[in-house]
């Protein structure tokens, strides 16, 4: 007790430096939090956006689908599948697809295309194709009254194509079986922008298109979403476990490049934070040796009556620990406010960044204990490295030399 | 086997080498009986300070042997030479005794709560030591509202309050008027006979010296006379 009041009146001696040496470590931990807030926020948006564009959180498959998509590597889709993967605890939503690579015809022109099979009532729950049509009505998997099935085009095969809504579009693929696959459809609906990752997509109804591929009651693809996006490991493992004969991937490996490329940018950001907090604390230790040497007479005292050394460096470690507190004090009621106004309101960009085909025009913070704890954890942990050296030179001060009464 | 307090063995401090050596302390032994009152005397440089540093454990001499209660303090680690000097010896210097922050209560209570003393006993003898240097009224003070010969008190006071073995005194006085000087020389002549406190203080004031009840005189680092009265 009687150490602690002696380092906060230690501290109050130059107030005037003190303010300073708060205010810088202030500055560097709020510079911290909303460069957290903001990248974790961002990011959490991009990831929420891809995610529910198309990935799902985890997605399910038979054997190397993944790596090596081939037509007969199909699940067998049946309702009791289902249920045991959506009753897994965490489970929102679960949507089946199949894929495979066509041509697709409309009069005169051709152009290749990726066949999706979607349910599209599961469909709705999963990703957001619903919301993505930009044009027509979303389909469903019943017969026209021409006795057509309906399709939904990426911007992009309806432009090659030069089809548009109401439009018939001829399919040619290879069947699961090895048959050859043809049919004719209705274009119903234009989903999504030329930037969008779907642009040279065709949409089918499920059971169209396990019936276009001759593979009745299987699927490619399980997508699912979670109704906690960050217990994505966690529900991975458990499902891992429950369903050994398929593989199980979380978003993190389906978009493996995208989800490396934003933690190196993550890496990159936190790097750059650590070089500023590193520069205000080299002023810190700046002022914490200056105070140190001012009071080598006191030091001197201090351990002539009996202080131990170590005791001497915990002084000046409480010292340092209480200037930093201060600041984090101070932070905290600055970066607050300010952290709230990100994660409600968020500032627009000037120009929308395309990420991988999906738009993103708003920067949104993360309001959360991470954002303020972790810088907390960085501005403590880098107080106590720098009381080191000062700590050191007040503990060695020899109590002769100090007293300087030679 | 003795009971003395200081025991010193032909002990030298040298600093420097070579033509800049100095002996500022050479051969020196001597022996402070318990309850003894001593006074270092000599000119500035005979070797007072360094003496008692090296008897105080806050300097290591070049050769020779130091024993404070039975204790050879040689070779004693960082930690360990700290508790000795907390457990067995008060120190007062010329100048700057006091933590400038604390009030003359704190940094009376700060060597008791380095000796791991309970908050109700260290503030109670806390008291004691006051009531004892006659600054019962005064403890509140910081040591920058507190006159020169105050500060002394409260310095005798800490060097008190740890129970020490003895109390060394390095120019006490110095910074003193004579009248003052005096005056604290008078307490700590009283704690020696009340309390049978043993102190070795230096001085070059007569007036000083002749409180004392044994002299030790220094010349050039050398023990040349050694009286008692
Ligand atoms: N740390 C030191 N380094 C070099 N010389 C010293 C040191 N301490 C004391 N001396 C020298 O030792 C001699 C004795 O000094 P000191 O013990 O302070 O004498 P006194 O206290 O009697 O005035 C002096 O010549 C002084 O210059
Ligand atoms: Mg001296």
């Amino acid at each position: 007790m009687l150490l602690l009041k002696l380092a906060f009146r230690n501290i109050l001696r130059q107030r005037r430096r003190t303010i300073l040496t708060v205010l810088s470590m202030t500055g560097g931990y709020v510079l911290c939090c909303l460069s957290f807030s903001l990248t974790d926020g961002s990011y959490k948006n991009v990831i929420r956006i891809f995610t529910m564009d198309h990935t799902g959180h985890i997605q399910i498959h038979r054997d190397d689908y993944l790596q090596r998509p081939k037509v007969f590597k199909g699940i067998d889709d049946t309702p009791e599948q289902r249920q045991q993967i959506h009753s897994q605890p965490g489970v929102q939503s679960i949507a089946p697809r199949v894929f495979t690579p066509a041509l697709a015809y409309a009069g005169t022109r051709n152009t290749p295309v990726q066949i999706v099979g979607v349910d599209p009532a599961l469909e709705k729950t999963t990703s957001r194709l619903f919301d993505k049509v930009t044009q027509g009505q979303y389909f469903d998997a019943t017969l026209n009254a021409d006795g057509y099935y309906s399709a939904m085009l990426g911007i992009g095969v309806a432009e090659s194509l030069r089809i548009n809504i109401g439009d018939e579009l001829i399919l040619i693929s290879q069947g699961a079986d090895g048959s050859i696959a043809n049919d004719i459809y209705i274009v119903t609906a234009i989903v999504g922008t030329r930037n969008s990752w779907d642009r040279n997509k065709v949409y089918l109804p499920l059971s169209v298109a396990q019936e276009f591929l001759s593979f009745y009651g299987k699927v490619h693809q399980y997508s699912l979403l979670l109704e906690d996006e960050n217990a994505v490991g966690r529900i991975t493992q458990s499902l891992a476990t429950a369903l050994p004969t398929l593989t199980v991937n979380p978003w993190m490996q389906v978009e493996a490049t995208f989800y490396n490329s934003m933690e190196a940018d993550k890496r990159g950001n936190r790097f750059t934070l650590l070089i500023i907090v590193f520069i205000v604390f080299i002023g810190v230790l700046n002022t914490v040796l200056m105070s140190v040497l001012e009071r080598t007479r006191e030091f001197g005292v201090l351990k002539a009556i009996g202080s131990r050394p170590a005791t001497i460096a915990g002084l000046i470690l409480i010292e340092t620990m209480m200037l930093a507190s201060m600041s984090l004090l101070v932070g905290v009621v600055i970066a607050a406010p300010i952290i709230a106004w990100f994660a409600l309101r968020g500032i627009a960009l000037p120009d929308p960044i395309d990420m991988g085909g999906i738009e993103f025009g708003f920067m949104t913070g993360e309001f959360s204990v991470g954002v303020f704890a972790w810088p907390m954890l960085l501005i403590m942990a880098f107080a106590i490295v720098v009381s080191i050296p000062p700590g050191i030179r007040a503990a060695r001060v020899s109590p002769t030399r100090a007293m300087g009464s030679f | 086997m003795t009971n003395a307090v200081i025991k010193t063995m032909e002990v030298c401090r040298y600093f420097g080498e070579g033509e800049t050596l100095v002996k500022a302390v050479e051969q020196v032994s001597i022996t402070i009986e318990p309850g003894e009152f001593t006074a270092i005397i000599g000119p500035s440089g005979s070797g007072k300070s360094t003496l008692l540093h090296l008897v105080g454990g806050l300097d290591n001499p070049t050769s020779g042997v130091v024993e404070l209660s039975g204790t050879n303090i040689a070779n004693m680690s960082g930690a360990q030479i700290s508790d000795f000097r907390r457990d067995h010896i008060g120190f007062v210097f010329q100048a700057y005794n006091l933590i400038p922050v604390l009030s003359a209560e704190e940094n009376i209570e700060y060597i008791m709560l380095l000796q791991g003393i309970a908050g109700p006993a260290r503030r109670q003898r806390v008291q004691e030591m006051l009531e004892l240097v006659g600054l019962n009224d005064l403890g509140s003070r910081r040591p920058n509202q507190l006159s020169g010969g105050q500060q002394q008190r409260v310095a005798v006071a800490r060097a008190m309050a740890s129970h020490p073995d003895i109390i060394l005194a390095d120019e006490p006085t110095a910074n003193l008027d004579s009248k003052t000087g005096i005056a604290l020389l008078d307490v700590m002549k009283d704690l020696n006979e009340t309390h049978n406190m043993t102190f070795v203080f230096s001085t070059h004031d007569e007036k000083i010296m002749s409180r004392a009840s044994r002299l030790i005189h220094m010349e050039d680092g050398a023990v040349v006379h050694d009286e008692r009265r």
